[in-house]
This record gives C-alpha cells, structure tokens and sequence, in this order.
C-alpha cells in the first residue's frame, strides 16, 4: 500500500505584486503540484528567489495562496489552507504545523526559557512539566543557565537562533518547516540540530526544510526539490546519502 | 503572539455594514467583522482613517448612521444599534472595557487609584469594603503598579503607570471585550513594552477579547491575532497578522508596512 500523503500541494500558485514599484508582478508559482509524507525529509533547493521561503510561508498560511489547494491531514481530516478560516490557522499553527524562522522575533521582557515553552502552554500542558522540557531543551542546545530568564533581546545572533529552535522543536509536530534553521550556528550546535531534526524525522513528523549548506542535511535528507526547475515538473530528486 | 483562542462557531462581537457620517463627513463607511471568544483584533490605518469613529460605534459613544452592532450576551444576541437604550448601557458597563489613549480622560484624577478600581467594582453591584480594597490591591499588582500607592491620586503617577491603572479598572467586573484605542501611544519605549507585556499576559490569562485600534504596526503583529486596514474611513483589506504585515496586497497596505522600520 502507497503511503498516505500528509501534504498535499495541488496547481499552487502565487505571485507578488507590488504596487509602489510601477506595478511589478512577479509570478513564483505556476500551478506546482507536489505530494509529502509523513517521516521523510524534502529539502528545498533552487536559487535565492526561486521560492523557497516563500513555500514554507505559504504553508503556514502567512502567504496567501493565488490560487490552488494546499491540503493538510489535520486529525486525518484534509484542511485546504488556502481557503480555511482564521481559527482554522489558529489551531493547525498550535497542533499541525511548525515553523522555524531564519530569525526569531524578540519580545522585549519575556524570557528566553518562556519563550521557549509557549507552544507547549498553548497546548495546555501543566507549566511545571513544559517549564522542565524547557530547561532540557535549553542545555540541549548549549544556552547557560543564567540566561534562561534574560529576554532574548541582548542575545547574540546564534543565541536567538537556538531559542527559535527550541522553541519550534520543543513541541512535536506532524509537519515541521525549518527556514535555515543552522545558518549562524557553530558546528557543534549545528549537529544538535542535526541530531533534532532526525529525532522528529524518527517521530514520524513530515520535514521540509531549506538549507544554506548542503553538508546539513547530507544525512537525512530523503530527496530534493528544485524549484528553479519546476517547469518542466522534474524537481524531485532522490538522495542517496542517507545512512 | 498571545495565546491563540479556540475554536467558537458563535462570535462574541459582529459588527455589520456600519457606517457612520458626521454631516456630510464620512466617519467610516460599510464596516462589517466579527471577533471570536478569546480573539484579538487589530484596527491599523493612519490618523483620520476613521479607527476610533467605529470603535466609539462598538462601544456605544457614537450612535452610527447605518448598521448593526451584535453582542453575544447573556441575553442572547443583541444588536446594540437597535436594543432599548437601557439594556445597551448595560451591557457596555458590564461586559465590555474601553481604554483610551489619555488616561486621563478614562480615569477620575480626583479620586485615589484605589478609588478609582473601587468604584468600578461597587458599580458591579460590590459592597463590602475590606472585599473592594483587597481586590483593587491584587489588581494594581497584577497591572505592575506597586500596591503602596493604592491611596494616591493618580495624577502622581506616570503616564505609562496612569494607562496600566485605567485598564485594570476595566478589567475588574471581568468584561468579555476590551476595546482600546490606541494605548501605547504617548508612551515612551521602555513604559510601553511594559504594558504590552502586561497586556499580552491579561489577555492570555483571562480568555479576553480585545479591539485594539493603532498604528503602531509592532504593536499590532505583537498582540492580534488578525488586522484590519482602514484608510479614509473604508476597510482595505484584512486577514491574520503575519498575512497583512509580511505579504500585503492592497496598494495602501503595502505603502504602510514599507513606511515603518521593520514592523
């Protein structure tokens, strides 16, 4: 038996126009079409402006879609993103889908290590049990401890990627989507993160991620898409390093 | 963002086709939007954009032209344009909070800050005076305020201190919406992180509804949950927070996010 998708895009398409610049349109998506499964790891490729940022985004529905479905099984029911309600959005962003940001984005006075657990909270867990996952997660990833109740702000730019990551693996998800998640990590926090995503990847959680460097993903990515050539329909191509 | 709220078929608030016209002076025209429980609304647009025109509509200071506001009240749903007069007022004094962007003008100067909370909660049908004093202590508290200035006027206060004072005396009979117009304004960085910070937790904590009108568009991602976009008393465009701040349509919404450094 064919496994079952949980993602499905269906003749996507998406295209910016912008309206103080002499009405530039500039079309990213033609009807691209494209199924992902529960457990596997694509990796999205292409030059910068093929729109790679801008699938994750449109995934998460912070880009809305021109036109086309982008189905999520959300509790084994298909949700078109594309066209669901706000508390729709709401609830597949708390339980379905995780997003990793290149950047995480500060508030000033909330502490990393709180930070860090709201998705669990969002989830209702008991504070005591996400604040224990939350230091866990924190050591995981080389944070001291005395700077688990400083806001982020005054973090260095690998810090606040680190709580950005905490934040987006302290809770599993069916879907994960990671933007750059190692670009300004030093090697040994990279294979944490390393280490992380092929934890999630063991979980069953459907991974789809961009990747400055492709020594990143070497061994765990099932395949590749490549968007600069989404014309002619040949973007997927295995990997064959996976160990 | 503050917590997200939960599913809810019924909406707490729905505002429908309202207008309002001030002679021949648009105000805001054709306004229609629902909150749910537990769901915070942004109102963005520069000054004049008729923002504060709907939301004095919501709370009942301005009576629209044209147009209905529902409420999901124990009465079931009450159109507030249309409702005898005396049920409208009490619904807006009980279930719905409304802070300005003077705290002086939402609080009484000439009475303590005590005072100030206290009379809210004796309109609330409160009696016993040890009762209101203990809960106007709790509440300065829980807005940072630092309880030993209880018996002060609040004309000694700040004006960051000031603001928080007049949102916990709204929020002491439990209203199910507050409706804000723009309260960080007039403050100054560091006072006003402190109060959206309190503001994100109150929100959180209580299962709050909050309208909050501002052109703060920081402010805006930071609380709501979705934006709506007015410009000369028309609503532009609307949609979750990251969707209208981070991909943008509309021609006048894309000339205000890329007006402000980096929202």
């Amino acid at each position: 038996m064919a496994p079952r998708w949980i993602l499905k895009l269906e003749n996507i398409e998406k295209d910016f126009l912008f309206h103080l610049q002499q009405g530039t349109r500039i079309v990213v998506f033609d009807r691209f079409s494209h199924l992902f499964y529960p457990g596997r790891a694509s990796i999205l490729t292409g030059p910068s402006g093929s729109g790679k940022s801008t699938l994750l985004r449109m995934i998460y529905g912070t880009y809305r879609t021109g036109g086309g479905h982008i189905w999520v099984r959300h509790r084994d029911r298909p949700v078109d993103i594309a066209a669901a309600a706000p508390a729709m959005i709401y609830t597949l962003r708390r339980d379905t889908i995780g997003y990793v940001s290149q950047f995480l984005r500060v508030v000033p006075r909330v502490s990393a290590l709180d930070t860090v657990i709201e998705p669990l909270l969002a989830r209702n867990m008991d504070l005591e049990k996400a604040l224990k996952k939350g230091r866990a997660l924190l050591e995981r990833l080389n944070i001291p401890s005395n700077m688990w109740h400083l806001s982020a702000t005054t973090f260095s730019g690998g810090e606040q990627q680190r709580i950005n990551l905490a934040r987006g693996f302290i809770a599993p998800f069916p879907i994960l989507l990671l933007d750059e998640p190692t670009a300004s990590l030093d090697l040994k926090n990279r294979q944490i993160v390393i280490d992380l995503i092929k934890e999630a990847l063991a979980d069953n959680t459907c991974v789809i991620g961009v990747f400055h460097d492709p020594a990143d993903h070497r061994d765990f990515a099932d395949h590749t898409i490549d968007l600069s050539l989404m014309l002619n329909q040949e973007v997927m191509q295995p990997c064959t390093q996976k160990n | 963002m503050t917590r997200m709220p939960e599913n809810s078929p019924q909406p707490l608030l729905a505002v429908q086709h309202l207008s309002k016209f001030f002679g021949r002076q648009l105000g805001c025209h054709d306004i229609s939007f629902a909150v749910s429980p537990g769901e915070v609304i942004g109102v963005v647009g520069e000054s004049g954009s008729g923002k504060s025109t709907l939301l004095n509509c919501i709370a009942g200071r301005i009576k629209p032209s044209n147009g209905s506001v529902f409420f999901h009240s124990s009465e079931g749903m009450t159109d507030l344009c249309r409702c005898d007069e005396a049920l409208m007022r009490k619904i807006i004094r009980t279930q719905t909070g409304y802070v300005t962007q003077n705290a002086a003008q939402g609080l009484k100067m000439h009475i303590s800050a005590g005072g100030n909370i206290g009379e809210k909660l004796m309109a609330g049908g409160m009696r016993h005076y040890g009762q209101i004093r203990k809960m106007a202590l709790a509440w300065l508290e829980r807005v940072e305020i630092d309880p030993e200035r209880i018996d002060d006027l609040p004309a000694t206060f700040s004006g960051g201190m000031q603001q928080r004072l007049q949102i916990a005396a709204n929020l002491v009979n439990a209203p199910k919406i507050m409706l804000m117009d723009e309260p960080t304004s007039g403050l100054d960085v560091s006072v006003q992180a402190r109060l959206i910070d309190v503001l994100r937790k109150l929100v959180s904590g209580l299962h709050l509804s909050m309208v909050l009108v501002t052109h703060d568009l920081a402010v805006a991602r930071l609380l709501c949950h979705r934006l709506y976009v007015m410009k000369q008393g028309e609503m532009v465009e609307s949609g979750l927070s990251d969707q209208i701040l981070d991909d943008p349509r509309q021609p006048y919404t894309q000339l205000l996010v890329s007006s402000v450094l980096k929202p």
